[in-house]
């Protein structure tokens, strides 16, 4: 500790260990951001989280309850008696999980701890739809034009979209993931649209409040990365853009945007700033925008957290975000003026995610039986599993997050692919395939893709490509010449035979019968 | 094998990923060759690589590094090759026979789970008419709810899980008879 602690000046309470309430690749990453800050790290876990990966390489490991997040990794008092029993001087929430919860914060900083993170107010402010759309208002940021308050008469709804032009969206105000909502495209078709939208949502939602606002045609999700220090200093680390989506869910995420001019890039970035300085932002935070195909963008929300995809940000700009936050959480400002931070050349992640595209992208568990991740410059791999670990059924089915750089888009893509191409990972069936085969598109190659790309372009009956004539072979090949035991084995190159010992030992119970 | 004894011939049923091939070896002490759905035999050889993670193949020439897990249960193994992963099953024709046979006995009344889970709902009683496609019972993994539905129309004869009960892959869930 030097003589001069930033940390004290401030008011906030200096710290040498960090508890990180979270799991898998999150965990692991900021634990390892922490190690690198010489800070200690304590993991939580669950019960069925005891050889999880962030359980086995943090300093610490508290166990905090049964499997299920409600017992465990939601539970914010267990959370806190974990870092107080361990003396842990903070708490990083990492994402989803109790990140976004304003009470914990508020119980984090009532024990004495820090939490690393934004204060309970501006979660507040930011978590609710309506207080955060009031803000931004009042703020000068834009918002997608429609009526702040509920709407039953035809003739209403027809003067509003008269004056936010038509298409407008008519939602349920009580409704949520796409339900209740009807895009309605002239004046003659309100009156039916409204009747039949309200009768939906009181039959859906018990409550047939209906707001009109501004339909967005071919949306894209950009997003911008942002630092303040709580006393409102404010900067912004650039876009991303994450329009590959599938049901709200991010699955390929990019920095730069392949849809901004430079000049809408400073416009979407000082609105950011703007939004994050509205409540005297701290710690690291993302504000989201839909952009619009003529270059309209209007605020959506804001995640008051590091995000999933922070890694293609820490690629683009060189500065790693949790080192960031911890800068910022003691009290030591946020470390870097505006001007300094630049984009160089593109990244691109791709969400690792232990679910089946060709089966509505439903879930899958088990062990993780092979994981070779084909490394080589610009390529990074933040994992939650390894070989061996059963993946387990209680919780979110991101896997790892693959990350690539390249000099420019055409190189980050053309990397991606070669990565894709070398990677194996045997056990849970996985979406890999998935992205190879997104890459593949003219839309996304293009840049032109939209928040709609999977519904028009992903058909889960017709989506993975013939396997190519020389692959088929080599596999049909391969299966015999194990099979046949007809296959050279070197010195040292051991287990295999035992692979062709088990199927003999499978095929003898078969043909005499037994199970 | 031009000018040598052939040592070895068999016959094999291969499945990738569900595609059936038919594949005949024929090997002597010089090598194997293999002839795939009645195109011309070509040489074939695999060596065991990366600690017994992998086979590198060599097929008329070309060659592919294919990756293999260890054999499963069912006697198929997963497969990797240019990052696709394919599920591989040979059978010489013993076993082949042996499958044709438990596939004709199979009634498609049954619905088995196809992932591990927990049953969270289940919709339908012993005795109760059920259609083709209706859903039965509701089992979750990973926070996701999957509907899983009778394979066909007709009566159910029983159903054989609890609700909260953990389910594996292959686990008989309901029995559907069919209508008479």
């Amino acid at each position: 500790m030097s003589s001069k602690n930033p940390a004290a000046a401030g008011g906030m309470r200096p710290f040498d260990k960090v508890l990180v309430a979270n799991r898998g690749e999150i965990a692991v990453r900021v634990i390892q951001g922490l190690r690198e800050l010489g800070l200690g790290t304590v993991a939580v876990h669950s019960d069925a989280d005891g050889v999880a990966l962030h359980a086995l390489i943090a300093d610490e490991a508290v166990a905090i309850g049964p499997a299920p997040s409600s017992e465990s990794y939601l539970v914010g008092s267990r959370i806190i008696d974990a870092a107080l029993a361990t003396g842990a001087g903070a708490i990083h929430p990492g994402y989803g999980f109790l990140s976004e919860n304003a009470a914990f914060a508020r119980q984090v900083e009532a024990a004495g701890l820090v939490f690393i993170g934004p204060t309970a107010e501006s979660m507040e402010v930011m978590g609710d739809k309506l207080s955060s759309r009031r803000k931004m208002l009042q703020s000068g940021v834009p918002v997608v034009p429609g009526t702040e308050s509920a709407v039953r008469d035809p003739q209403v709804a027809i003067d509003i979209a008269g004056r936010i032009g038509y298409p407008v969206l008519l939602k349920a105000s009580a409704g949520g993931g796409g339900k209740g909502m009807r895009v309605v495209r002239a004046a003659a078709d309100m009156a039916a649209a409204l009747r039949q939208t309200m009768g939906e949502a009181g039959k859906s939602f018990g409550n047939d409040a209906i707001f009109v606002e501004k339909y967005i045609e071919d949306p894209k999700h950009v997003e911008v990365q942002v630092l303040g220090d709580g006393r409102g200093e404010v900067i912004h680390l650039f876009e991303r853009e994450c329009s590959v989506q599938r049901r709200h869910q991010k699955l390929i995420e990019e920095s730069p945007s392949p849809s901004l001019t430079p000049a809408l890039r400073a416009r979407i970035c000082d609105a950011a700033v703007q939004t994050a300085r509205a409540v005297d932002y701290r710690g690291a935070g993302t504000v989201e925008f839909i952009l619009a195909p003529g270059g309209e963008f209007y605020f959506l929300e804001m995640n008051t957290r590091l995000q999933v995809e922070h890694p293609v940000t820490e690629l683009v700009t060189g500065i790693d975000l949790v080192h960031a936050q911890v800068r910022i959480a003691r009290g030591e400002g946020i470390g870097l003026r505006q001007q300094e931070v630049g984009q160089r050349g593109w990244a691109l992640e791709f969400r690792v995610c232990a679910e089946d595209p060709a089966r509505n992208f439903a879930p899958s568990i088990g062990r993780i039986d092979a994981l070779t991740v084909p490394l080589g410059p610009g390529v990074r791999l933040d994992t939650g599993v390894y070989e061996g670990f059963e993946v387990p059924i209680h919780y979110d089915p991101l896997l790892a997050k693959l990350i690539v750089w390249g000099e420019d888009r055409p190189r980050a893509i053309a990397r991606a692919r070669r990565v894709l191409g070398e990677f194996v990972l045997h056990g849970p069936t996985h979406n890999l395939p998935f992205h190879q085969w997104a890459l593949a598109q003219p839309a996304f190659a293009d840049g032109s893709y939209t928040t709609h790309f999977l519904e028009e372009a992903f058909r889960a009956d017709d989506w993975l490509p013939d396997l190519a004539d020389g692959d088929r072979q080599a596999l049909v090949a391969a299966a015999v010449l194990h099979e046949s035991g007809r296959r050279v084995t070197p010195a040292g190159q051991g287990p295999a035979a035992a692979c062709g010992d088990n199927w003999r030992r499978a095929a003898r119970r078969a043909m005499t019968g037994g199970r | 094998m031009e000018g040598h004894d052939v040592l070895l011939r068999k016959t094999y049923t291969v499945d990738v990923d569900g595609q059936r091939h038919q594949a005949v070896l024929a090997g002597d002490d010089q090598g194997t060759e293999l002839r795939i759905d009645g195109a011309g035999p070509v040489p074939a050889r695999a060596r065991v690589v990366l600690g017994g993670r992998a086979l590198l193949v060599e097929v008329d020439g070309r060659r592919r590094l294919v990756h293999l897990s260890p054999t499963d249960a069912a006697g198929g193994q997963r497969a990797t090759l240019g990052g696709r992963p394919v599920r591989l099953l040979a059978m010489d024709e013993l076993r082949a026979q042996a499958l044709r046979d438990v596939d004709a006995s199979a009634g498609s009344g049954t619905l088995a789970a196809d992932i591990p889970g927990l049953v969270v709902e289940i919709r339908v009683k012993a005795g109760q008419a059920v259609r083709q496609g209706e859903p039965l019972i509701v089992v979750e993994a990973m926070k996701m709810q999957n509907e899983l539905a009778a394979g066909i129309d007709g009566i159910v004869e029983r159903v054989a899980v609890t609700v909260g009960q953990t389910v594996n892959p292959g686990d008989v869930l309901v029995v559907v008879s069919p209508e008479s």
